[in-house]
């Protein structure tokens, strides 16, 4: 029996993520890369340890080779512990069948019986989705405080934006009123991260009710929180400040990246009170070239660069060769990109070729028809061969012939 | 011959008084090196690619940041269950003798060394930068069938204690040892890393304890005609720390892209201690040429011929030239530097200019401010 623990944690990282495209063709969105040495999964694993939560659950399901192997025993982030840990939990043989995760709910009941090892009065319910540096130990003592069978974070959005998300009507003492569901006509701009706090007892009764009922589609947000709150649970809101974003998108991926590079941004990701952890590449410094020029970007060890680096995000082991230009872009790790090519309003997954001579993407600025412009992407292990162009909002997923 | 059939020892604080300023705080297997490494790294993870599984690091004085930096070996993969690494500090039995020598230190942990049950043993030290494959030079020991191999490299020989130039026969034999004193000529010098048949090892350690003898070198050249003594001739990119322009010359050899790849090559990474810094920061005015920058640097000026620790700021209008930089310094803005070393936490205030040669580079100390 593990020793009783007062808060598990249970993190969603089973989707595909199908906006990103071929960014998540062969891996889960919570490990797509991001920030130059970052996985999306870093940040609430992170934040869980700095939170002091060390019983991690993560749900996996879809394509979860690389998330596997990169928690591995969850060194990285001091999760590798005697008593709880990080553990993968993905769906499993049962006497009466096999069963995949059918909704984000369902996915915690299938896992009941690893929550109960534990004990627990609380279990933190995250996704593996955004973005940002939160302290979830305060959330839970708001939690404590309000007597709340359920606390949801939320965050103010601006009105334009509101009719993207979730949103919750919320009374003077912080508890809910209503809520609505991506409405046309927002009338709040009270947002959900998708961070729930739940009394465990409580929620273990409403997952095995959700269960039962064969209409409900198994989802936190749709079926189990609307259930709780017609019952007339406590339900509170617990306010968020600070940076958050959700990279669902290639144009939020790239935006969010970028962010980085503004300092006018609320992300500092170099505070030493609240380290955001990674597994790091066995790589040296990076060497910058007797004729580079690198201004206002992020660089990462094992990166070679010759040639010029403008606003952009290069992750580890990546090669820019003389010549060659590479801005406003991001570019993962083990990358090159060679001679005289360009790079530019563009994302470049792993281990590609960028061939001398090549262009991927073109600046908004260049545009003729601006509603034509769009971040270009190619994918993993992808050459772009001599000379080629590759247009802005394409996304390529194959090799790409030279052009003469 | 199986690799793992190997103890590897590495001496953290041998030749520490040959750069006594960097020296002064730690053992000169924790010199920071190459950015984010620190010297021991080289002949540690060198050891781990080459199939070794115990490593033994002998220590002597100032070694508490080297322990902070090794913790538990797990870098390395040497935190395990059997064998792994195991720090030595100085062990002292009554027959051990006063002397601190290699040869005393290594008495003290014979036990060490007849429980690791290993057929051979591969010595190390930590101020010689090179691209030494051991696993090259236990198979080389191993198909001469040596009772010793001594790893040997020509060309100018580093003046340190017990600089020994090897003489072979034309097989590789080593017939004689000779004591230099001469360090102007080219010649063919001792590396300082030789593997030895442990049961010999022990033998020659009772030896030397009872014959009050101190070093290798004197052992060796005593019993060359009895032992079956081979040298392992070593031909690439080598270079032995004797004082800190040695050490200013061989981190500045590291921005030429051949000595990178001989030191750092692909197939026989080097490992270290995770930083968890973020990736460098570019300023929009920053410009760096001929450089190595770690993770977690901001740079707002100038950098040419460089290399910076994790975690070094350069401000804004800075220009900061041939200069080793350690890690957290802080250099303010307006500040001129070239020719320097400066060791970790030092700030340089707004508005300084320090200016050393490329042969007497100025040392700036842990922590201090100017």
């Amino acid at each position: 029996m593990a020793k009783k623990t007062e808060c598990v944690a249970m993190l969603l990282a089973g989707g595909q993520g199908s906006r990103l495209g071929i960014l998540t063709k062969n891996i889960a969105k919570p490990a797509v890369p991001y920030g130059g040495k970052y996985r999306i999964i870093d940040f609430p694993l992170s934040n869980c340890v700095n939170s002091g939560i060390y019983t991690v659950g993560v749900l996996t399901q879809y394509q979860p080779l690389v998330l596997n192997d990169y928690i591995g025993n969850g060194q990285p982030w001091d999760l590798d512990r005697a008593n709880g840990g990080v553990h993968v939990l993905s769906p499993y043989q049962q006497i009466k069948g096999t069963e995949w995760y059918k909704g984000t709910a369902n996915a915690i009941y299938q896992n009941i019986n690893f929550i109960e090892q534990y004990d627990p009065e609380y279990v933190l319910i995250l996704s593996g989705d955004h973005i940002y540096k939160m302290d979830y130990s305060k959330m839970i003592d708001f939690h404590k405080e309000k007597n709340a069978d359920c606390t949801i974070a939320m965050l103010e959005v601006s009105w334009e934006e509101a009719s993207r998300f979730g949103l919750m009507i919320v009374n003077d003492d912080g508890s809910i009123a209503e809520f609505e569901e991506k409405p046309k006509n927002p009338r709040s701009n009270k947002a959900s991260m998708g961070v729930y706090v739940f009394n465990w007892k409580k929620l273990r009764e409403y997952l095995i009710a959700d269960e039962a009922d064969e209409n409900s589609g198994n989802d936190f947000g749709h079926n189990v929180i609307p259930a709780m709150h017609e019952a007339g649970e406590r339900m509170f809101a617990y306010q968020f400040d600070g940076y958050w974003k959700d990279v669902g998108t290639i144009d939020s991926l790239w935006d969010a990246n970028l962010d980085l590079l503004n300092p006018k941004v609320d992300l500092d990701l170099d505070d030493d009170s609240w380290k955001i952890y990674s597994k790091p590449p066995v790589a040296t410094p990076h060497y910058v070239g007797k004729n580079a020029k690198i201004e206002s970007s992020m660089l990462n060890e094992g990166d070679e660069v010759y040639g010029s680096v403008d606003f952009s995000v290069l992750f580890a082991n990546v090669t820019v060769e003389e010549g060659a230009n590479v801005k406003y872009s991001i570019v993962m790790p083990g990358t090159t990109i060679k001679k005289g090519a360009t790079v530019q309003y563009a994302i470049v997954a792993e281990n590609a070729v960028i061939e001398e001579g090549a262009v991927v993407g073109k600046s908004p600025e260049d545009m003729e028809d601006i509603t034509e412009w769009g971040v270009a992407v190619v994918g993993n292990s992808v050459t772009i061969g001599k000379n080629a162009v590759v247009a802005p909002k394409t996304m390529i997923d194959e090799n790409v012939g030279g052009a003469e | 011959m199986a690799t793992n059939n190997v103890l590897g020892i590495i001496f953290a604080n041998a030749y520490d008084s040959t750069i006594p300023e960097i020296t002064a705080l730690r053992a000169m297997g924790s010199v920071p090196f190459a950015g984010r490494y620190r010297l021991i790294d080289l002949p540690l993870s060198s050891m781990v690619n080459a199939g070794i599984t115990n490593v033994g690091v002998i220590t002597k004085s100032n070694y508490r940041s080297l322990m902070d930096h090794l913790g538990s070996g797990k870098a390395w993969d040497l935190s395990r269950k059997n064998e792994g690494l195991k720090i030595l500090p100085p062990f002292s039995i009554p027959d051990s003798g006063d002397v601190i020598s290699k040869i005393s230190a290594l008495y003290g942990s014979i036990s060490f060394i007849s429980e690791s049950g290993k057929d051979y043993v591969l010595f190390a030290d930590c101020n010689s930068v090179s691209g030494i494959d051991f696993a090259d030079v236990i198979e080389f020991n191993a198909k001469k069938n040596a009772d010793i191999t001594m790893v040997c490299a020509k060309g100018m020989p580093a003046s340190i204690a017990l600089a020994t130039e090897v003489v072979t026969d034309a097989d590789g034999k080593v017939t004689e040892l000779k004591k230099m004193d001469d360090f102007s000529k080219e010649v063919n010098y001792s590396a300082k890393c030789c593997i030895i048949k442990r049961v010999l090892l022990e033998r020659l350690l009772h030896e030397a304890n009872a014959k009050r003898i101190s070093s290798f070198e004197e052992l060796f050249a005593a019993n060359i005609d009895k032992l079956n003594v081979y040298a392992y001739q070593y031909e690439g990119y080598i270079k032995v720390i004797d004082s800190i322009e040695a050490y200013y010359n061989a981190s500045m050899d590291l921005l030429d892209p051949e000595v990178r790849k001989a030191v750092f090559n692909a197939e026989n990474p080097v490992y270290t201690k995770a930083g968890d810094r973020t990736p460098a920061m570019y300023g929009k005015d920053a410009d760096v040429k001929n450089s190595l920058i770690s993770d977690g640097c901001k740079i707002e000026g100038t950098v040419e011929n460089c290399l910076l620790s994790r975690g070094v700021k350069i401000g804004k209008n800075s220009k900061i030239t041939n200069s080793i930089i350690m890690q957290d310094t802080v250099i303010g803005d307006n500040v001129e530097l070239d020719c320097v070393i400066i060791d970790k936490d030092a700030t340089i205030k707004n508005n300084k200019k320090l200016c050393g040669a490329s042969n007497y580079p100025v040392f700036v100390g842990k922590g201090i401010v100017i």
